[in-house]
């Protein structure tokens, strides 16, 4: 009887395991399908009969990429890394106080205001996205990185997970730096951005990637080639005419590789602060 | 520079509780400041992001609103008031009525799907004594994609229609038919790349959160299960681990419905081409985004649209925050 | 502490804090990228959609920079061009000089280009009158056509010969052969990865004799014939003669090269394309005809050139336009024939084009002229739209055409009646 329990744990665990490894090996189809592509030539990958991986790797694909004067490769990556950067930091630092004034500072409107940025959460980007042109293209900041960046900054998002988590946060600490004669600017400076790192990183992280994988906005906004991203760039080649995919798999490659080595190296980190969001508080 | 000029005021705030309030505009000026100046402490805090949602979320929002009772072809200062009329007929129309159980048939489905996936991928590498890192990785990497890649991938070399086509290929061992998976409407094949490309997108994110969640469960519970008799595997899962997950299920359904609804990106990139959108698998977003800002530029009626799509995503998160029993705390 | 010091210091703290995160920003963001460029004069800047043909980009720039009397610069816009002209020109932002896949009826209406008849009038007679027609609203020309585009039928004589299948000069025939040309591996025709409900368009309609606007000023299609003719349509996609989910669409010709299909609808542009990689073995068809009524038809339009009413420099804008697509012929033949494959817009040039007189290109030259139909001014995006979604049902979901095609007629002919007020 006992055995026979065992056995079927065992066996459990085995279907288990064999059942992770088939999803992990799904969940990785899309990444080898991009080198597979993108190393190979046009004929391989239009060949009647499936090769698992192209016979010559065609790593000159990569510079062809880089050197193709319709796709300004390397700007684009550049332009996406100083966006992505600019508006992590940015929107990290506006939310971040403004969810630490909403959960910490007595205020006999801050339900309102509370509401108020929470409701925005519901209005899908597409109802307001016109009237934001409009009004970006009347500031004059058409094909800027002002433009680009500015609008997309005020995240309710962002606001709401800050304000979560400065709610859980021990008032202990402030309370003592509060004794110290410490106000809620040098409190909050001092006390509270260094005790909460990982909030910092997780809201960061998700904000970084949704920069830096963001399409409609810089695709209108930034209308000059030398302010277009990597998104913007790599749309370029589905819509061209003549449709390279070898060129178009590797350029989605690249465009990716930034992300996915950040994830790479830092992932301890990120899921650390994934995991202490605090918004299943 | 700047920073120590806000800390030197702020700090003049704090060591002067209740300021010193001179004949002219007593009660006002303090009634303003609040007690220890938190009024102005707050809007310190919350007013530079207050201001940059309202100017560029808010007055937006209002001249969508504004445009919604005029006949705005191709301009945003329309002069040709038609009151209701864009509403009337944006509910008489079959296409976005149709847009709209698309939608609801959209997120029947990828919410359960998405919830499921991401809660047993979560079981199942929780439980792991090796190699956890490398599955957690694996699973998760697919969120450094963007919805422009992702569907490049799938509609270019999983589920295009032809003989190179991974899907084809597969099918083709099979000796089965070549499928155009995108383009064929009996069966509605197109569903199945649709919720693929946003599974393999988002499961790994919410894996993480249920992980966090099952890290959190005291092992305690688990011996006294044990003691109690409760075998391993389902019951223990029905009567404990799932009730102690309930908290972070309940933020993982509120944020899956709420992508849902935001749901644009992969239906675009996906299925239009240059000469517009098939009228299958046509979500809200999509059909107002051709409505207004696509060649026909009609954003009166666009407008119209979105302000009701807005409304019903206003109630539903409502009713569905009610349901869960989410703000009481506050309240 | 006085009143005072509690205003000015609230004042200051305001200021300054909200300033902090944007000036910060701003800073580090840089300034604009900056437009303008070489040249003298006022600075112009004209828009294209990005064509996919090497070296037309180079071209329309080299011709810009050719301009004297001002500075214009060029810029080739990839993507989603007609929504990027469309929101640009809501704003002080947009070109001064533009290509547009019109104006569109609702661009002109909403008082969006301006007036170019005094530009165009002199040699109005030249340009083909097909193509010119949509760009007519109450007696103006709002834009100057730049070349033609055409679409056709291309088909693989060696493929065709195999199957024993005569090139089809009917629709029916078109159904059977596509059926007979069809195997394991290629398809018998591609209409684009959607089964022909985008680039079709009113073509089936005028192959069975029919219009989109009939004289009358109503939808031109409230007839069985219209009907009939879209079920044929339905019978290639049930019948599995269509190639769908391609990689590439209809507009590129790469699926007919690569053997996916025996039979493709494709554009002008393509058959350079085509030759190269085919040699002799292809030729091309109007669509084929429908019912006794019905005569072979090609789609023919041109992409015009506009000017915006937001100019700030309309007048040398519009100086622009006119040395460009009305005094240079010679670059107009150039940007016709160089790159890609178009029909002068120009009678006099497709006269003197020496590419246009032999194989296929004359065969193509000859389909323009006796079958060529252009979509009509009045035919609006919702029209389009409407009728496509409804073609959509018929091809794919095996829809009723009658029952589909009536509730478009009722939507065209409420359209219609919009359009006419004002």
């Amino acid at each position: 009887m006992h055995d026979a329990h065992d056995a079927l744990t065992r066996a459990g665990r085995a279907l288990r395991i064999v059942l992770l490894i088939a999803l992990a090996l799904l969940f990785l189809i899309p990444f080898y399908l991009l080198v597979r592509n993108g190393l190979a030539t046009e004929q391989d990958i239009t060949a009647p009969d499936w090769t698992f991986f192209p016979h010559d790797l065609q790593w000159s694909n990569l510079t062809e990429v880089f050197r193709d004067p319709n796709l300004p490769m390397g700007r684009a990556l550049l332009n996406s890394t100083l966006i992505a950067v600019a508006t992590t930091v940015g929107t990290v630092l506006l939310a971040s106080l403004a969810g630490y004034g909403l959960a910490r500072i007595p205020y006999r409107h801050s339900g309102i205001v509370f509401y108020a940025i929470l409701g925005t959460l519901m209005v899908p980007a597409a109802v307001t996205f016109v009237p934001s042109f409009v009004l970006v293209s009347s500031l004059g900041w058409i094909s800027t990185l002002r433009g680009l960046v500015i609008p997309t900054l005020f995240s309710a998002f962002a606001c709401f997970i800050f304000r979560q988590y400065f709610l859980g946060f021990p008032k202990e600490l402030e309370d003592a730096a509060r004794v110290d004669g410490l106000g809620y600017w040098r409190t909050y400076w001092r006390i509270v951005v260094p005790n909460a790192r990982p909030v910092f990183a997780a809201v960061g992280t998700i904000v970084f990637i949704g920069a830096w994988n963001a399409f409609l906005w810089p695709l209108v906004i930034g209308q000059d080639q030398e302010s277009w991203t990597v998104q913007v760039a790599l749309s370029t080649f589905t819509t061209a005419q003549n449709l390279n995919l070898h060129e178009l798999f590797v350029a989605a490659a690249v465009s990716i590789a930034p992300l996915v080595l950040v994830f790479l190296l830092l992932q301890r980190y990120i899921v650390a602060g994934v995991e202490r969001t605090g918004i299943d508080d | 520079m700047s920073v120590r000029t806000t800390e030197g005021a702020g700090a003049g705030a704090e060591t002067s509780p209740q300021p010193a309030s001179p004949a002219p505009r007593p009660s006002f000026g303090a009634r303003m400041l609040g007690p220890q100046r938190r009024n102005l402490w707050f809007w310190v805090f919350v007013g530079p992001f207050a201001v940059g949602l309202g100017l560029f979320t808010y007055v937006p929002l209002a001249w969508s609103v504004y445009l919604s009772f005029f006949d705005a072809h191709n301009t945003v200062t329309p002069t040709d008031f038609v009151g209701l009329d864009n509403y009337t007929s944006m509910l008489g129309d079959d296409a976005f009525l149709g847009s709209l159980g698309t939608f609801l048939l959209f997120t029947v489905f990828i919410v359960p799907a998405t919830f499921a996936l991401s809660l047993g991928l979560a079981l199942m590498v929780n439980r792991l004594r090796f190699a956890q890192a490398f599955f957690r990785s694996v699973f998760f990497l697919p969120t450094a994609c963007s919805y422009v890649v992702a569907s490049l991938i799938w509609k270019l070399s999983i589920f295009n229609g032809v003989r190179f086509g991974l899907a084809n290929t597969v099918l083709g061992w099979f000796g089965g038919d070549q499928t155009a998976w995108l383009s064929t409407t009996h069966p509605p094949w197109y569903w199945l790349v649709i919720v693929t490309v946003r599974l393999w997108l988002q499961a790994g994110f919410y894996m993480i959160l249920f992980l966090a969640g099952l890290q959190r469960i005291s092992p305690q519970l688990y011996e006294a299960a044990a003691v109690d008799g409760a075998r391993p595997g389902w019951q223990v899962f029905r009567h404990l681990t799932f009730p102690q997950l309930r908290a972070t299920s309940v933020a993982v359904v509120l944020l899956l419905v709420i992508n849902a609804f935001q749901a644009f990106d992969e239906f675009y990139n996906l299925l239009s081409d240059a000469r517009g959108y098939p009228p299958y698998a046509r979500p809200p977003l999509v059909y107002l985004y051709y409505t207004a800002l696509g060649r026909e530029q009609n954003l009166g009626l666009g407008s119209a649209g979105a302000v009701i799509l807005a409304l019903i995503i206003a109630v539903a998160t409502v009713v569905q925050a009610r349901w869960f029993g989410l703000g009481r705390k506050e309240d | 502490m006085t009143g005072t010091d509690h205003g000015i210091g609230r004042r200051r703290l305001l200021a300054v804090s909200g300033g902090i995160a944007l000036t910060g920003v701003l800073a580090a963001c840089g300034s604009n990228t900056g437009r303008g460029g070489g040249g003298s004069g006022p600075a112009i800047s004209q828009w294209y959609h990005q064509y996919g043909e090497a070296g037309a980009e180079q071209a329309v720039k080299r011709y810009a920079a050719a301009y004297q009397k001002a500075a214009v610069t060029v810029q080739w816009r990839p993507g989603d061009y007609d929504r990027q002209t469309a929101a640009a020109l809501l704003t002080d932002s947009g070109p001064d000089v533009f290509e547009v896949n019109g104006p569109l009826l609702d661009q002109i209406r909403g008082g969006q280009v301006t007036d170019l008849t005094a530009e165009v009038e002199p040699v109005k007679d030249d340009f083909n009158q097909a193509v010119l027609a949509p760009k007519i609203w109450q007696d103006k020309i709002w834009g100057i056509p730049q070349t033609i585009d055409m679409q056709l039928l291309y088909y693989r004589k060696s493929l065709l010969k195999d199957a024993g299948v005569e090139p089809p000069q009917s629709l029916d025939e078109l159904v059977d052969a596509a059926k007979k040309l069809t195997t394991k591996n290629v398809k018998g025709l591609f209409l684009g990865n959607d089964g022909g409900v985008g680039v079709l368009g009113g073509t089936p309609l005028f192959a069975a004799g029919l219009s989109l606007i009939g004289d009358d000023g109503k939808a031109g299609f409230d007839d069985p014939a219209a009907a009939r003719a879209l079920g044929k349509i339905h019978q290639l996609y049930a019948d599995r003669s269509l190639l769908l989910g391609a990689p590439t669409d209809w507009s590129d010709p790469s699926a007919f090269i690569q053997g996916l299909t025996a039979m493709q609808w494709s554009g002008l542009w393509a058959l350079p394309q085509v030759k190269k990689a085919l040699g002799d073995d292809f030729g091309v068809l109007p669509f084929p005809k429908d019912g006794s009524g019905g005569k072979p038809s090609v789609p023919v339009g041109a992409y015009g050139a506009a000017v915006s009413a937001r100019s700030k420099r309309m007048a040398e804008a519009k100086a622009y336009a006119k040395w460009l697509w009305v005094d240079r012929t010679d670059y107009q033949q150039d940007f016709a024939l160089s790159y890609g494959f178009h029909i002068p817009a120009r009678i006099s040039l497709a006269k003197k084009a020496e590419q246009l007189r032999t194989g296929p290109a004359a065969d193509a030259v000859r389909f323009a002229t006796e079958y060529g139909y252009a979509e009509p001014l009045l035919w609006t995006t919702a029209d389009r739209t409407a009728y496509q979604d409804a073609l959509s049902r018929i091809i794919k979901d095996g829809a009723h055409p009658e029952t589909e095609l009536k509730s478009v007629i009722r939507q065209v002919n409420a359209e219609l009646q919009r359009v006419k007020k004002k």
